[in-house]
């Protein structure tokens, strides 16, 4: 783990350096490193065309993703007007998808921000003091881990009712244990190093300690994490809406697009169609773009 | 790794996609069920019985399984509400109505060897009737909407001899033959309720066509074939009553062939039925409304104009043209156009958004307002795709100013939430029981079906001249001042608006072409006694 520690000096600047002449510094080396690799930048690219439709959503949608239904025309199959044609209301399916990408994206960061925020206090907190504070909540962890993580969410929004923040809260808690065992373990290895000692010995206090010297080196496997949780969470999201227990009518989210779709599969297969790949290449975008982040920033295999 | 990730997101989405395509094909009940002699009708729907004794059920998914087991003391006809004999065969009145005298059918065994006669009968009114009946176990709430409460309006049951049975009533009740033959006052075998007590609504014995033989909760409930039936006997050797859930995922069992027919068609499909040299189309009757109640105890909706606006704004002939593939008609009346009674001068509200806004200006909400539109979670034959509709009835009240957040929960809840006045706008609907329009006013309108935790008048809509009009009509006999009095119900409450009357439906039910015998009932539910199967 000494790894990690001389990760946090190079990353926080002006150290020297120790190992290969060309490197610049991690997050410079880690995006030529992504780069390099073909399939981690097809990660990058999904993500960043991702990000640019939800940022740019009312400019690239011709057409409203509610208000402009017509239920004359609806299940048209598609045309030049309409690329992926309507839906059951009439309405246009492409501008419901770039508008559900905001959905999405809002999903993504919403909820691996509250499980981010979350799981690093109670890591941290369980990592740094240990004893029964450490037992308390790793066994809590576990006992949310144990469950299948969909079956959690499903038993969280059933209960907080079906709502999209809900949904987000409920699949929040079901990350929550990943980014805490992550912290805590980085945490307990940082704790007995010489530094830690050094800064407890001029009298940092705790939160101090805490924050400046031990989180920093849990960031780059907490960027790995968050990265394929975002890809995850947008999965387990669509799931949940898909079940009826998220995205509320009309709102264009992927996966209720896909439970509205259903009944036309045979006589509309497009309803049902896009979504579903849209789902599709977003989760992989993020999966691809993790893993790569996780070769990256791996340094092990730096040499 | 990589791969793998690749593989898991890949499968999540196919899964949740094949998911739909396939599932449902578990049970092969009806191969398992027998060998190759015997005939099985293999009948499926969106939802499970929730009880297997009629007295303690309303919804459609139970009465059509009890319906089949249980006899009534007065029978619909096949193909309308008219009366014919039932378990009894004669009856005569005295007493201005106060005092019916029924004949019984002599020689009829219950499925379980106990006979029946008038003793019978007394037993299962009283058990309805009288709260301290030992066996009255459940929540009898049919009886209660039908006869006012325990005891209600029937005082005294009696029986004359071996096969007379009198009943006393405290008032006379014009539809009171036509609610004997209500699917849920079915008769049952004394020696049976009084042996299951408690667990009899899942030991169902009546005298009916078909025996009960199991019930696998969620799965299936079959019956069969009653050899001692007392009429014309069964077809079939057996019925299978299984639960599919998803609509589209039914209709793929039907053509694959693992059932025979099935309800809950969405109309969109009704053409793919059309163009299947295999399969039938057939249509039930339309006897029911599909409408949008207005919470009218509600700080918006109190304002009459507010109300009649909300009218003008819907665009009913839109949604059927949508959702109903024009099996529809547009409602004005909460009762259906084949009830007589119907008013048709009645003019309703037209769909004109300028004339909504113009309403909602008058009211003093020129801007429109915020509320909340509560949408059914399960298909049902006066609206197919309550989802669907809600989006687009929210849509045409965005035009007029009228923000609406869809609100849904599971069927159960949202019975109850209704009954209990959470709601602001409600979509819901009914289908007529027995071909009287007091079935439709009464039970739908009256005021005094807006107690909370019971309410059948959703709209929880009081109107004093409303309510002695349909109390009037249940005392009269007399038929055409009854239908006046509807009439002039009907005038009052289109004034008043307390709903937005949407469609009258004719369900499409889908049948494989070998099937024969089936007469959909405007009901809702019919007895399968004739139904056929070729090979």
């Amino acid at each position: 783990m000494s790894d990690t520690a001389s990760l946090q000096l190079k990353a926080n600047g002006p150290q020297p350096q120790i190992n290969d002449k060309e490197s610049k510094g991690l997050w410079a080396d880690a995006l030529k490193r992504i780069v390099k690799s073909k399939i981690s930048l097809l990660g990058l690219i999904i993500v960043a065309v991702f990000l640019l439709v939800a940022l740019f959503a009312p400019v690239i949608a011709p057409y409203d993703p509610i208000s402009d239904s017509d239920l004359v025309k609806r299940l048209e199959a598609p045309s030049n007007d309409h690329i992926m044609g309507r839906d059951s209301q009439g309405r246009d399916v492409f501008s419901r998808i770039v508008y559900g990408a905001r959905i999405s994206v809002k999903i993504g960061v919403i909820s691996v921000g509250f499980a981010l925020i979350l799981g690093v206090t109670l890591g941290a907190l369980a990592g740094y003091y240990g004893k029964w504070l450490d037992g308390i909540i790793m066994r809590l962890m576990d006992i949310l881990l144990a469950f299948p993580s969909v079956l959690l969410a499903i038993a969280i929004t059933a209960v907080l009712g079906p709502e999209l923040r809900n949904a987000m809260i409920a699949i929040g808690i079901v990350y929550t244990p990943h980014f805490a065992r992550i912290v805590r373990s980085t945490v307990l290895s940082v704790k007995a190093t010489e530094y830690i000692e050094a800064a407890r010995a001029i009298g940092c206090s705790d939160l101090r300690i805490i924050m400046r010297h031990v989180l920093p080196n849990c960031i780059a496997p907490i960027i790995v994490q968050s990265t394929l949780s975002v890809g995850t969470a947008i999965l387990d999201a669509a799931a949940l809406s898909f079940l009826g227990l998220g995205a509320q009518p009309p709102d264009p989210e992927w996966g209720a697009m896909l439970s509205d779709g259903k009944s036309y599969l045979q006589k509309a297969p497009h309803v049902m169609l896009f979504p579903g790949v849209a789902i599709m290449f977003v989760v992989l975008g993020f999966n691809l773009l993790g893993d790569g982040l996780r070769d990256a920033l791996d340094p092990r295999l730096k040499q | 790794m990589k791969v793998k990730r690749l593989a898991a997101a890949l499968f999540l989405v196919l899964a949740m996609m094949v998911n739909i395509v396939g599932c449902g094909g578990g049970d092969n009940a009806a191969k398992d069920a027998g060998g190759d002699k015997e005939k099985i009708f293999v009948f499926a729907r969106s939802g499970d019985a929730s009880g297997l004794d009629p007295i303690n059920v309303t919804d459609g998914e139970s009465l059509y399984v009890t319906q089949q087991i249980f006899d009534t003391l007065l029978e619909y006809a096949d193909d309308s509400t008219d009366l014919q004999p039932g378990l009894a065969t004669e009856w005569e009145s005295a007493k201005d109505g106060k005092e019916w005298t029924l004949k019984l059918r002599e020689g009829v065994k219950f499925h379980d060897g106990t006979p029946f006669n008038a003793e019978a009968v007394k037993f299962n009114f009283d058990r309805w009737r009288d709260e301290k009946h030992p066996n009255h176990q459940g929540d009898f709430s049919y009886y209660t909407y039908m006869f006012g409460g325990f005891p209600g309006i029937i005082q005294d049951v009696a029986a004359v001899d071996e096969y007379t049975v009198k009943f006393v009533l405290t008032q006379p009740q014009a539809p009171f033959l036509a609610n004997l033959a209500m699917a849920t006052f079915g008769i049952s075998s004394p020696e049976a309720v009084k042996q299951h007590g408690e667990d009899y609504f899942k030991n169902p014995v009546g005298t009916g066509p078909f025996k009960f033989v199991k019930w696998e909760k969620d799965q299936q409930v079959v019956v069969e074939k009653n050899a001692a039936y007392w009429g014309e006997k069964a077809k079939v050797d057996k019925i299978v009553f299984r639960t599919i859930p998803d609509n589209s995922a039914r209709l793929m069992e039907l053509q694959s062939g693992t059932i025979d027919g099935m309800i809950g068609l969405n109309p969109d499909d009704v053409e793919t039925i059309k163009n299947d040299a295999n399969l039938q189309l057939l249509m039930r009757p339309s006897m029911n409304v599909g409408y949008l109640a207005m919470n009218t105890e509600k700080d918006f909706l109190k304002e009459q104009k507010i109300r009649q606006a909300i009218n003008h704004a819907v665009n009913k002939q839109a949604l059927i043209d949508a959702f109903y593939a024009g099996l529809a008609k547009p409602a004005k009346n909460p009762m259906p156009p084949s009830l007589w009674g119907y008013n048709d001068e009645v003019k309703g509200y037209e769909y004109d958004p300028a004339k909504a806004k113009a309403l909602l200006a008058e009211a003093g909400y020129p801007d429109g307002f915020e509320t909340t539109l509560w949408a059914m979670p399960v298909a049902r034959p006066y609206m197919p795709q309550p989802k669907e509709i809600a989006q687009a009835i929210q849509q045409d009240l965005a035009k007029v100013g009228i923000t609406t957040k869809i609100v849904t929960y599971d069927w159960q809840t949202y019975i109850e939430k209704g009954e209990n006045a959470e709601h602001d706008l409600y979509l819901f609907g009914w289908t007529g029981d027995n071909g009287d329009p007091d079935n439709f006013l009464y039970v739908l309108l009256d005021k005094s079906n807006t107690v909370k935790g019971s309410a059948g008048n959703v709209a929880f809509y009081k109107n004093d001249r409303v309510s002695s009009l349909l109390v009037d009509a249940q005392k009269e006999s007399d038929q055409s001042k009854r239908d006046k009095l509807y009439k002039d119900a009907q005038v009052l409450i289109n004034e008043d608006a307390p709903w937005v009357p949407l469609v009258h439906s004719t369900p499409p039910i889908a049948a494989k072409k070998s099937i024969s015998g089936w007469l959909p009932h405007a009901t809702g539910t019919e007895c399968f006694v004739g139904v056929d199967k070729a090979e």
